[in-house]
């Protein structure tokens, strides 16, 4: 599901068993730390789980990231970046 | 059975409320015990707290002023045993890994989900299971019973009213601290989103209705086991009609909207169980769909790893077998039992916890291995 590398990520976890989609977030920031940080790289986790966005939210925030939650109609799209890196529009 | 439309469209109505409710604010008991152990961090836990406390509150009111009439040891909670602790162990792991307990399973279900339809399909099978060895089951409990008190205040041979303020007021004390720091509060990041902590007091509520209406708190797990015994009984009738488990009538409750006592039992036949049961089950599904839809967030996707899959349906079979061990699920002892003190439901929620450890180790191990 890799769509052009060293610049976004996009990975999709609706519909799986809580909470892989908190653990999935935590492993791919963690992967990509270095490209994260120097704003090289925006990951993209795409979910349809509403109690995920506050999760993920909170624990990246944590972890110093910018983080955005954006309603996609049937999923949420949450944006990770670095923090006021400058924004990209975001793929639909 | 008297006024048996009315019973069917209050509990219908009461599962409506609370498929929608669930699925708003996202109100997923199985995951608030299995982050406590897995991120050591579970915020949604503090509004269980509330809810617990706040039933607790409502149902000594109710029972004080004659809105509620129960006197346990009952068919709804009986004598305490070390089955009630091993039951409670054993849903712990399967709620874990089935990703939802037995009501969070329905309004995920609902939402379109998956995994849930697996733990469902596990529920039914693990709940059925269970009939093939209840006789063995049963003595056992009744080997390991506990004394003769069925709840707290009578262990300690306090008046139940003394005991229950002096929880309410160690709780609220916490409770209050919580509500300061903002710690009730969850962000408020996507729309349409329902606070955890108007979701814990709304269901206290809904279970109140349910009680004092119909005789018993909120509860589901024998329509599991009788949705089960019906499949059962299509493929191998001869070994339905063998069961003690399925031919007993033994659950015995008061029904206060039609002012009668009823036989009901976990076999295939329509009771007054099943008049309760069915149309709330069907309604949490129906609720979170509906609230789902609504919010544009019906989302069916099939492309699962199949490993959660499995897990879905193995930890399912395990929560359904658990359910009927304890006997009853994490919604009867947690929403229903714990507010009124029943030594049982102690067990039970003190077996959720290592279970719910247990299956945060099985399920990060194996099934969202990093």
């Amino acid at each position: 599901m890799v769509k052009q590398p060293d610049e976004s990520i996009e990975i999709d976890v609706c519909g799986q068993i809580c909470p892989s989609s908190l653990l999935t977030a935590l492993r791919e920031v963690n992967n990509h730390k270095e490209l994260l940080r120097s704003g090289r790289l925006q990951l993209y986790i795409l979910t349809d789980n509403h109690d995920s966005t506050n999760r993920i939210c909170d624990a990246i925030g944590n972890m110093g990231y910018h983080v955005e939650v954006k309603d996609k109609n049937s999923y949420y799209e949450i944006v990770i970046a670095k923090i006021a890196a400058q924004k990209r529009d975001s793929r639909s | 059975m008297e006024n048996q439309t009315i019973i069917l469209v209050i509990s219908a109505f009461l599962g409506l409320a609370s498929g929608i409710i669930m699925h708003r604010s996202d109100f997923c008991i199985a995951g608030m015990f299995r982050d406590l152990f897995l991120f050591r961090n579970s915020p949604l836990l503090r509004s269980l707290v509330l809810l617990i406390a706040f039933s607790m509150l409502l149902f000594e009111i109710a029972r004080l002023v004659g809105v509620l009439n129960y006197s346990l040891p009952s068919s709804l909670y009986g004598l305490p045993s070390l089955t009630n602790l091993l039951g409670g162990i054993l849903f712990g792991i399967g709620m874990v890994l089935a990703g939802g307990c037995v009501v969070g399973t329905l309004y995920k279900l609902g939402a379109g989900n998956l995994p849930a339809a697996c733990a469902f399909l596990g529920l039914l099978v693990g709940s059925a299971l269970y009939a093939e060895f209840h006789p063995h089951w049963k003595q056992l409990t009744l080997a390991t019973r506990l004394g003769d008190a069925a709840t707290l205040p009578q262990l300690l041979r306090l008046p139940p009213t003394l005991l229950i303020c002096v929880l309410l007021l160690g709780t609220g004390g916490l409770l209050y601290r919580w509500q300061v720091k903002g710690l009730l509060l969850r962000p408020n990041r996507v729309k349409g989103y329902l606070q955890p902590r108007t979701a814990a007091l709304l269901l206290a509520v809904i279970g109140l209705v349910s009680f004092s209406l119909l005789g018993m708190p909120l509860g589901i797990t024998t329509s599991y086991t009788k949705i089960g015994a019906f499949f059962e009984q299509r493929l191998i009738p001869e070994h339905v009609a063998s069961l003690d488990y399925f031919q007993g009538h033994g659950f015995e409750f008061f029904l206060p909207i039609s002012n009668q006592t009823l036989h009901a039992g976990a076999g295939p036949f329509w009771d007054g169980l099943a008049l309760i049961q069915f149309p709330l089950t069907l309604g949490i599904v129906v609720g979170s769909a509906l609230s789902a839809i609504s919010m544009g967030k019906f989302n069916c996707r099939f492309d699962i790893p199949r490993c959660q899959l499995f897990s879905a349906l193995f930890g399912g079979i395990i929560m359904g077998l658990g359910a009927r061990m304890a006997p009853a699920c994490n919604v009867w002892h947690l929403l229903g039992g714990l507010p009124i003190l029943s030594l049982q439901s102690l067990l039970f929620t003190l077996g959720l916890l290592p279970g719910a450890w247990i299956g945060s180790l099985v399920l990060t191990c194996y099934v969202l291995k990093q």
